[in-house]
């Protein structure tokens, strides 16, 4: 009939409009809850340049790879904080250079006869508080001072003792610890008597630009940087050892490897024991000079070693 | 279903009832869901501003935290520290709140996610280390602050707030929007609905002019006619329906009346034309009793005439004559005294009537004076028992009934002294007027027998009259609308009841109008 046949299409659109109209219900739940994962991941943090950020890859694929979980912290800041950080509970582990923890954490600035003695006094140190040290790196990464060419025949600076005859107040670009650290301006007053240099911070990576540009007069450099391997500038000789040895090991809390089983030590290990200088070099020039990223040139070196499928 | 739908307009409006009450009830839902509808709208608007709230006041805590941090650092002065360790208590709290407003939409959740974390690297790497290595040893610290990696920190998380609150604002503002069209479109769909509700009760209500009223008033309308006297009116009747029903039954019933009216009116018709016959008749006869028994009188009178002569001439020479002639008189005398009834009888209870106002008591007082000798002569005793009133009637008429009845009363008398008792009585809208004796009396079945011209109880020698005394009282009171009757009880006496009219009432006019239309006839 004609009526129910209206009335029956009516209904049918008024209920088709009325459950367009609900779905529109379905997703305003806001659970807010979030999944945390059960292990606790290791919480692995690096200094503020290149060379911690590919330590810091290294150490966290490898982790990975052997089914550890893994939190990376990249560009914490220089060891005085990071060391905190770690001592603080924010971290489980990092990567220290030796002579860096005893001088400026450690507050040991005399300087053991050998990298295995420096090794065990930091190692000692560490174990007072409740964290240790893993195995060190076969590579020494120590700071140093570097000049241009051109200051060093002008002014016949070899050694950081020649700084004296830099004229007026020399400048040294450096990051801003280097004005209180004993690997700074203290060691260098204290060992070379060079109480008119000055320090300029800059961020660690700009100072070769500031070198040539001669904003500074020398610079604090790392031995391992790749801007140093073709002799583009003059490291100066420190004869007096106030820069100490830079041997890496990672710093790393007892109960985290308690927490992990030996696994975790083993597998750490066997990415240290691989780190040679040159290999060290050739991994920051990649990401310095290359524009590689830390991450792409870790990846490429442990599956190299075979560390990483 | 479709039958009952066709032939029954109850179930039609309860059907289009059903329709309008199953759309209103639908509008109603519809207009529920708009305002759930703006509800949620603005649910959506307030946890977007809650949750911009919730954000803004974590980058408060947070930049609290640095600047402490910063003036701690840069003084060695622990109460720098006061809104920092505030706020280093407040900010987890203040996450917790903003993970909640935050919608759950999975790249949001994320966001919150790293913001969180971003936020947790800050106190962890950066600002709690910071305060310790401060504490430790300030130059240390005061070369790390330098650096700027607080704000560097800062600014990420800020950079990420903005994302989550950018992304926040445009979820919920599509959220919004979204509720806001489900609401208008509910609202649109609930006052189309209404507006179709409206249009279908303008529809039932012209259906119902149509479909009922109008055929109603038709029919209504047809009554009137057939009233007014159209018979032939009719009304549609095709519909299946109950006002279809009602044409048909008023149709038929207009064919009933058409028919009983033509039959009505044949009958009539028949019925006039015998009445007009009968009256034809009844004239012929009145003329033929009246031309009779005058006709009859003049030889009547003739032969007394000449019976009388004889007498006076030859009186003397017949011998014997007298007794003859005595004869011949008294039988003359005889058939004139019966002619003179017959012709009385005739003419009684037609004729013009004289009506006016009779005082009943003055026409009985003169019948009594008349009847004076008689009375006398009976020896009766005539009492008048109730005084009598003034009726509408014809006098001569009337006194002719009384002297009939009371003449009847002092002549059928008993071996007991006579009485004769004359009353009335009111009956509702008559009088009723008796005369009662103490008389023979009579038999209950001749009570009816004698009221019939010349019908006499006893021979001619026992008591006078030609019997039609009673016959022409009854047609007197039956021309004047009344009615005439006797009871009676043998060997004690008779009661002679008559009925009149009683003036003061219209129906007195009406019946006068009768009587007299009547008597024309």
């Amino acid at each position: 009939m004609r009526r129910s046949s209206g009335l029956a299409a009516l209904l049918a659109a008024a209920l088709a409009a009325l459950l367009l109209a609900a779905c529109g219900e379905g997703d305003e739940r806001s659970s807010g809850a979030r999944t945390t994962s059960d292990a606790s991941p290791i919480r692995i943090g690096t200094k503020n340049f290149t060379e911690q950020f590919i330590l810091g890859e290294l150490y966290r694929q490898a982790l990975q790879a052997e089914g550890f979980p893994v939190r990376l912290k990249l560009d914490i800041g220089n060891s005085e904080i990071t060391h905190q950080a770690l001592a603080g509970g924010g971290l489980d582990m990092y990567p220290e250079y030796i002579g860096v923890l005893l001088s400026e954490i450690a507050d040991q600035p005399q300087r053991p006869r050998s990298p295995t003695a420096a090794y065990r006094l930091a190692k000692a140190f560490e174990e007072r508080n409740g964290f240790t040290l893993l195995r060190p790196t076969p590579f020494t990464d120590a700071n140093a001072l570097a000049v241009t060419p051109a200051t060093a025949r002008r002014h016949d600076v070899r050694s950081i003792a020649d700084l004296e005859r830099l004229p007026g107040r020399p400048e040294i670009g450096a990051p801003p610890e280097f004005k209180t650290r004993f690997e700074g301006l203290v060691g260098l007053k204290e060992l070379y008597g060079l109480d008119r240099v000055r320090a300029v911070p800059l961020r660690i990576g700009d100072q070769y630009e500031a070198l040539d540009e001669g904003e500074v007069d020398a610079a604090a450099v790392f031995t391992t940087d790749g801007q140093l391997a073709d002799g583009r500038y003059a490291v100066l000789a420190d004869p007096r050892g106030v820069f100490a040895d830079g041997h890496v090991a990672p710093i790393i809390s007892r109960r985290t490897l308690r927490a992990h089983g030996p696994r975790l030590a083993v597998t750490v290990d066997a990415v240290s024991r691989r780190l040679t200088t040159r290999a060290m070099r050739a991994m920051n020039s990649a990401v310095a000079q290359d524009g590689e990223t830390p991450a792409a040139v870790a990846d490429r070196f442990l599956r190299s070693q075979g560390l990483k499928e | 279903m479709r039958r009952i739908l066709r032939t029954r307009i109850t179930a039609r409006v309860v059907a289009l009832g059903a329709v309008v009450a199953a759309l209103l009830g639908l509008a109603l839902v519809l207009l529920i869901v708009a305002v759930g509808g703006l509800r949620d709208a603005g649910q959506a608007a307030f946890r977007s501003q809650e949750a911009l709230t919730a954000g803004s006041e974590l980058e408060g805590s947070l930049i609290s935290i640095e600047n402490g941090l910063r003036g701690f650092v840069a003084s060695g002065r622990e109460r720098f520290l006061q809104p920092t360790e505030e706020a280093l208590r407040d900010y987890p709290g203040e996450l917790r709140r903003l993970d909640r407003l935050v919608s759950g939409e999975p790249d949001q959740q994320e966001r919150v996610e790293r913001v969180g974390v971003a936020i947790e690297d800050y106190v962890t790497l950066w600002a709690r280390p910071l305060i310790a290595l401060a504490r430790d040893r300030l130059p240390a610290a005061q070369s790390v602050v330098v650096t700027n990696g607080g704000r560097a920190r800062l600014d990420a998380i800020s950079e990420g707030f903005d994302r989550l609150v950018a992304r926040e604002r445009v979820v919920s503002r599509e959220r919004e929007l979204r509720a806001e069209q489900r609401s208008s479109l509910a609202v649109g769909f609930g006052f189309g609905g209404l507006a179709l509700v409206l249009a279908l009760t303008a529809g039932v209500a012209l259906y119902l002019r149509r479909a009922i009223v109008q055929p109603v008033l038709m029919v209504s309308e047809a009554t009137g006619r057939l009233a007014a006297g159209d018979l032939g009116t009719r009304v549609p009747a095709e519909r299946p329906d109950e006002i279809g029903d009602l044409a048909r039954s008023f149709n038929a019933m207009a064919d009933s009346l058409q028919s009983s009216r033509s039959e009505l009116a044949s009958r009539t018709e028949e019925l006039e034309h015998s009445n007009g016959e009968l009256q034809r008749s009844n004239r012929e006869l009145e003329q033929f009793a009246s031309v009779t028994s005058h006709d009859l009188q003049a030889p009547l009178t003739t032969i007394s005439m000449y019976a009388e002569l004889l007498e006076r001439r030859h009186a003397g020479e017949l011998n014997g004559v007298a007794e003859l002639l005595d004869g011949i008189r008294g039988a003359t005398g005889q058939a004139r005294e019966l002619i003179r009834d017959l012709l009385e009888y005739s003419r009684a209870g037609r004729g013009p009537l004289h009506v006016e106002e009779v005082a009943v008591g003055a026409v009985v007082g003169q019948v009594l004076e008349s009847l004076a000798g008689p009375i006398d002569e009976a020896g009766a005793q005539v009492v008048v028992a109730s005084e009598l009133p003034v009726v509408s009637a014809d006098r001569g008429n009337l006194a002719r009934v009384f002297q009939n009845l009371i003449g009847n009363a002092i002549k059928f008398t008993s071996d007991r002294a006579p009485e004769v008792r004359i009353g009335v009585e009111r009956d509702g809208a008559r009088w009723r007027f008796w005369v009662r004796d103490n008389g023979i009396g009579m038999e209950p079945q001749h009570a009816e027998r004698i009221f019939e011209p010349f019908q006499r109880l006893h021979g001619d020698e026992a008591y006078e009259g030609t019997g039609i005394g009673l016959a022409v009282c009854e047609r007197i009171v039956d021309q004047q609308g009344g009615r005439i009757w006797a009871q009676s009880v043998p060997g004690e006496g008779s009661i002679f009841s008559f009925t009149l009219p009683a003036r003061e009432t219209a129906q007195d006019e009406a019946a006068v109008e009768e009587a007299r239309a009547h008597a024309a006839v």
